[in-house]
């Protein structure tokens, strides 16, 4: 017992006081992390550590930043209709050819996740925007609202943007370059894989009844593609692609912005795509959107900043380093997911580094990459559920626990292939 | 330093957009929320940290 003396009963007591708070007093798990995190300091002898509560709550500024210009950026292709228009010319194209329908989908849920690096961006965005194909193409709602969830997730997890690799990465000093490929080899067979358990079948049964012509579909892609879809639509893609894309591919010649600015640039060349919008709204309905998570990484910031000051954190880190290689393996398929109820963003700083560490002589890129996807699997788990609540108020599936039961078997396969890259990574 | 500048701008901005936010918002646990995201952004405007 003495090596959990006292920073495992801290560990017990803060994560106790946040269950408590979020399932039982309903506070918001901004609110429920901060109490906990008060908590924490508290029974450790600290007292209210102000200083290092808004030390903590600096740990995320730069991705909160991030998320909400972000947000801007999607809400800025919502306003002036390019994602209907998209979505509308993608499902009637392929509305035949169920394969492709399915992948387009998936592709185009995954989007605003992989500029953003937040699952709920994908959902509330693309999400939104697909479910009601989806419905209209007799998929059940609650194959629809895990198919939008995982996409998402994946979407979180595909570059360029992956926030909790981002984070795993800064805990070992471990500069965001060079993790493209690894992260598209996590994510790509995963994409496809769950887009065909929860889309495909469906999908090819309505394509081949002939029923994909019902119009009910007609009238709501008639309703979606009010703006017709040019390349000028398209701009603020095209613009973002090449503030990123010149960064990356010409460092020496294409300035760097930074992301924050990249995306209010390309959400402010909306207004040359030829259709009114109010950019005043769009702003400030991305602002909204972007709140809760945005609460979320302040409240994880003072959660982590308490774990470090009372040593729960530092308790993680040796323990992780002194598993045998299976518990290892089986702690990393099980504990960053289950972590995940804090927020993936959590898991990934919390558990991430520690079980990075531990496996330290690997091809730390690809173990972080792989830790990262493992660590988005924590969106799909209660109370915060990130993804998974979202996409089930989106599709309107008042339990969520039916959503969760649907991703189980995508949930699984996702730890197991990141935990295969983790043993394939000795090989790099 | 043009680009601090710049951004120093994005985040009073934001700013402005979460208290509008925190205006309009009719639940107080929200509220908080709102409260909690603008201690970070405030202090950084005003060049506390």
């Amino acid at each position: 017992m003495e090596w959990f003396w006292p920073e495992g009963m801290y560990t017990i007591v803060m994560v106790g006081v946040f269950a408590i708070a979020s399932f039982v007093f309903k506070q918001p798990i901004a609110v429920a992390l901060t109490i906990a995190a008060v908590t924490g300091a508290l029974i450790s002898g600290n007292g209210v550590p102000i200083d290092h509560l808004v030390e903590g709550s600096f740990g995320y500024l730069d991705t909160i930043l991030i998320i909400i210009c972000a947000m801007i950026f999607m809400k800025t292709l919502q306003h002036v209709g390019a994602m209907e228009a998209v979505a509308a010319w993608v499902t009637r194209k392929y509305r035949h050819r169920p394969f492709l329908l399915t992948m387009s989908i998936t592709v185009f849920v995954m989007f605003p996740g992989m500029i953003t690096g937040s699952s709920t961006a994908a959902v509330i965005t693309a999400g939104a925007i697909v479910a009601p194909i989806l419905l209209k193409l007799s998929v059940p709602p609650v194959k629809t609202a895990a198919a939008i969830a995982m996409a998402a997730i994946y979407g979180m997890a595909a570059p360029p943007v992956n926030i909790p690799a981002m984070i795993i990465g800064g805990g070992i000093d471990m500069p965001y370059v060079g993790f493209g490929i690894p992260l598209l080899v996590c994510t790509v067979p995963l994409a496809i894989f769950t887009g065909m358990l929860l889309m495909y079948p469906d999908l090819k049964r309505i394509a081949k009844s002939g029923k994909s012509e019902n119009g009910g579909l007609e009238n709501e892609l008639k309703k979606m593609a009010h703006v017709p879809l040019t390349p000028r639509l398209l701009l603020p893609i095209f613009v973002l692609l090449a503030l990123l894309g010149g960064e990356r591919a010409f460092p020496s010649v294409s300035p760097s912005f930074g992301m924050p600015l990249a995306f209010l640039i390309a959400a402010g060349s909306g207004l040359l795509t030829g259709k009114k919008w109010n950019p005043y709204l769009a702003s400030k309905e991305a602002v909204r959107a972007s709140l809760p998570v945005s609460g979320i990484l302040v409240g994880v910031g003072m959660f982590i900043q308490i774990m470090t000051l009372t040593g729960v954190r530092g308790f993680f880190v040796v323990s992780a380093i002194s598993l045998p290689a299976w518990a290892l393996y089986l702690g990393i398929a099980t504990s960053m997911p289950v972590f995940g109820a804090v927020s993936a963003y959590g898991s990934a700083t919390v558990l991430g580094v520690p079980f990075l560490l531990a496996l330290l002589g690997r091809s730390e890129i690809i173990v972080g990459s792989a830790l990262s996807l493992i660590a988005g699997l924590g969106d799909l788990m209660p109370p915060t559920a990130l993804a998974g609540l979202f996409a089930a108020q989106v599709v309107g599936v008042e339990n969520y626990f039916k959503v969760l039961k649907a991703c189980i078997i995508p949930a699984l396969v996702t730890a197991l292939w990141g935990i295969t890259i983790i043993l394939g990574a000795q090989f790099f | 330093m043009i680009i601090s500048w710049i951004y120093w701008v994005i985040v009073v901005l934001v700013i402005l957009l979460v208290v509008r936010c925190l205006y309009e918002e009719k639940s107080l646990r929200e509220q908080l929320v709102a409260a909690m995201v603008l201690i970070p952004l405030v202090l950084r405007a005003l060049f506390i940290k």
